[in-house]
């Protein structure tokens, strides 16, 4: 009995405390959205796959929230391990946390050096409280060169430009790996997971 | 940082690391903090090489040794038993998805100069070097006899007691030599000394069972190294806890554990600030005072441009020296892994040769495994004091783990971990605790 395996991209998010890694997270998971005053922070959050279909192609994004491990320490390098893409989220009425962002971009290179690299301005439905205006983000990505694979603005109260995102991201991802999905077909895989011996590889089950 | 935690932990090693996902997970509030800006402590992989070089003070690494971040070098040792404790916790508390594995590739054991595959079924016994013909059938009975033995079954034990037969007489019974014995204890079952001559048989049963079991697993030999080193291992605990809702702090240094009139832990006191607490776990580097020495290990990183002759060019192996085969009181081990678990550079291998000290020249005492290895590029070479608690934590509430043992593999760590959870909490740990719906599903 053999399965199909889709391909998995592991997408990672970075950036400061507050900026709304976790409500990006939320959305991803089950579009929904809650005020500060409704959550413990990013307690029991880890990561979440889902499944695109682009070009032909079924693809999954898992995503992974940092845990909350920003808030004082430092995040471990090994949560950017492996990581296929990352996004870099700062809050757009923020400057603080867009600063911020070129000590995440470090992180990111320096860890986890194949992985694309998104860069997200959230919170845009604050429209008069907005600091980082698009040529703040544009003169970003010129000054980090071809580091940046593409901008993004959303709103996780809205939810307007996050799905947006993500598929765009599962696009690219797609585009840039064809050949490398083609190989894991017929090579096996390098490492190993442990995990029970009586789990069985997940079927796919049906899609959304 | 002012609050009151029900537990805080003190150094982010790997047993630290545990028992502070441990204490999240059942629901207590926790503050981890190190002293270090790194998480591991000393079960962090050090990265880039220049780090390395720079800690041991030696000229900086010319540019054969590669990129130097592509090197992440274990300071201890270890390789896990595929089927052993580590991966049992790494399981029941889905730390696992947070790391790769490789299996290691061969398993090899000293005898009289020269290193042999360690055998472990019927059909590698039976092609085996390290025994002649006819004692070649009778380990192969004594290996049959253990794979079916089981401990509540008398039918299976074929008169060996498991509580008042010594494993010597059970060598004894199956006509097994001195040879036979020694590989068998101490590259099977992993007793670091021969002590476990006269004890009796079900735990060096349970340690060989252990041992085919993990085998059985994942291919060539039964052990596991995680992508990228062992450094990953405390991280990913770290994070488990992250997720249920303990606190991290790095770069912390520790001025002052409080305790009150009656000699109970009240908190720790860091750059001016207090944290409050009813418990705390620690490794024994930062209570100096209430650990003592007991013994003193040996470790050395060495670094090489080729895997280890006569090992079918294996990118990953442990090879043991049983202490007989060197006239020594405790085994001494090697292992080797290389730039496929992502810890080098391409094409170069990193040997660990390490054992437990018994005279005042410890280099001299690990000369014969450092001759197995051929030429060595770079070498770093430690001893350090293995502690244990004075204490059992009862009346202070600090709970104190021990030094990581020179054993090669997990199983002493993870014995550790769990009496220090019981001591602490009174329970033993309950994996049923654990969530298993952290994300991972399809939509």
């Amino acid at each position: 009995m053999t399965t199909l395996k889709i391909p998995e991209q592991k997408v990672i998010l970075c950036g400061e405390y507050g900026v709304g890694k976790s409500s990006l997270f939320r959305r991803f998971t089950s579009n929904m959205y809650t005020t500060a005053t409704d959550r413990q922070s990013t307690l029991g959050l880890d990561h979440y796959s889902k499944r695109y279909h682009v070009d032909g192609k079924d693809l999954k994004l898992q995503l992974w929230d940092t845990g909350g491990m920003e808030r004082v320490a430092s995040i471990t390098s090994s949560y950017y391990k492996f990581a296929d893409a990352a996004i870099l989220v700062f809050s757009l009425d923020s400057p603080e946390s867009f600063n911020m962002v070129s000590q995440h971009l470090l992180d990111i290179v320096s860890y986890a050096e194949n992985a694309k690299i998104y860069l997200c301005g959230n919170k845009s439905d604050l429209k008069s409280l907005i600091q980082v205006t698009d040529n703040d983000m544009a003169a970003f990505c010129e000054q980090c060169q071809t580091l940046v694979a593409g901008t993004f603005k959303s709103s996780c109260k809205t939810g307007e430009g996050v799905n947006e995102m993500f598929s765009h991201i599962a696009m690219q991802l797609v585009e840039s790996n064809r050949s490398k999905f083609e190989l894991e077909k017929l090579t096996e895989n390098n490492g190993l997971q442990v995990r029970h011996f009586e789990d069985s590889e997940d079927a796919s089950k049906c899609s959304c | 940082m002012d609050e009151e935690y029900d537990a805080i932990v003190l150094g982010t090693g790997l047993k630290e690391c545990i028992i502070s996902g441990m204490l999240s997970v059942s629901g207590k509030k926790v503050l981890h903090m190190d002293r270090n800006k790194y998480y591991g402590g000393e079960s962090a992989s050090i990265t880039p090489l220049e780090e390395l070089f720079t800690k041991y003070e030696a000229p900086a690494p010319n540019e054969s040794y590669g990129r130097g971040r592509d090197w992440n070098v274990d300071l201890i040792p270890k390789f896990l038993m595929a089927n052993g404790q580590l991966v049992k916790l790494l399981i029941h508390t889905g730390v696992t998805r947070y790391l790769e594995f490789k299996s290691v590739e061969g398993s090899y054991v000293y005898k009289g100069g020269k290193i042999s595959k360690v055998p472990v079924d019927e059909r590698e016994a039976l092609a085996s070097d390290l025994m002649g013909m006819f004692e070649k059938r009778r380990f192969k009975n004594f290996l049959v006899f253990v794979q079916d033995y089981r401990e509540d079954d008398p039918k299976t034990w074929k008169d060996v007691d498991p509580n008042n037969t010594n494993m010597a007489q059970v060598y004894e019974k199956f006509g097994l030599d001195k040879n036979t014995a020694d590989f068998t204890g101490h590259a099977l079952a992993l007793h670091r000394d021969d002590e476990y001559l006269a004890k009796p048989c079900y735990d060096t049963i349970r340690r060989i069972k252990l041992y085919s079991d993990s085998l059985a697993r994942y291919g060539k030999s039964p052990y596991l190294y995680p992508m990228y080193g062992l450094g990953e291992l405390p991280q990913g605990f770290a994070r488990l806890s992250a997720i249920y809702g303990g606190t991290y702090m790095l770069d912390k240094p520790i001025d002052e554990i409080v305790y009150d009139e009656s000699g109970k832990v009240v908190g720790v006191k860091s750059g001016g600030e207090m944290a409050r607490c009813k418990q705390l776990y620690c490794d024994p580097t930062y209570v100096p005072d209430r650990v003592e020495k007991v013994s003193k290990v040996v470790r050395c990183v060495c670094l090489m441009d080729h895997p280890i002759p006569n090992t079918k060019d294996a990118l990953s192996t442990q090879i043991i020296i049983p202490q007989k085969q060197v006239n020594r009181n405790s085994d001494i081990y090697i292992s080797m892994v290389s730039y496929t678990h992502q810890v080098a550079a391409k094409g170069w291998f990193i040997a660990m040769v390490s054992t437990t000290v018994e005279t005042n020249n410890p280099e001299a005492e690990i000369k014969p495994a450092l001759d197995l290895l051929g030429p060595i590029k770079q070498k770093f070479l430690t001893v350090t004091d293995f502690y244990t608690p004075k204490e059992d934590g009862r009346d202070s509430q600090v709970f104190i783990s021990k030094s990581y043992d020179a054993t090669t593999h997990f199983e002493t760590t993870c014995l550790d971990v769990l009496d220090v959870y019981r001591r602490g909490t009174g329970e033993d740990f309950d994996f049923s605790k654990v969530r298993h719906d952290l994300g991972d599903e399809e939509q």
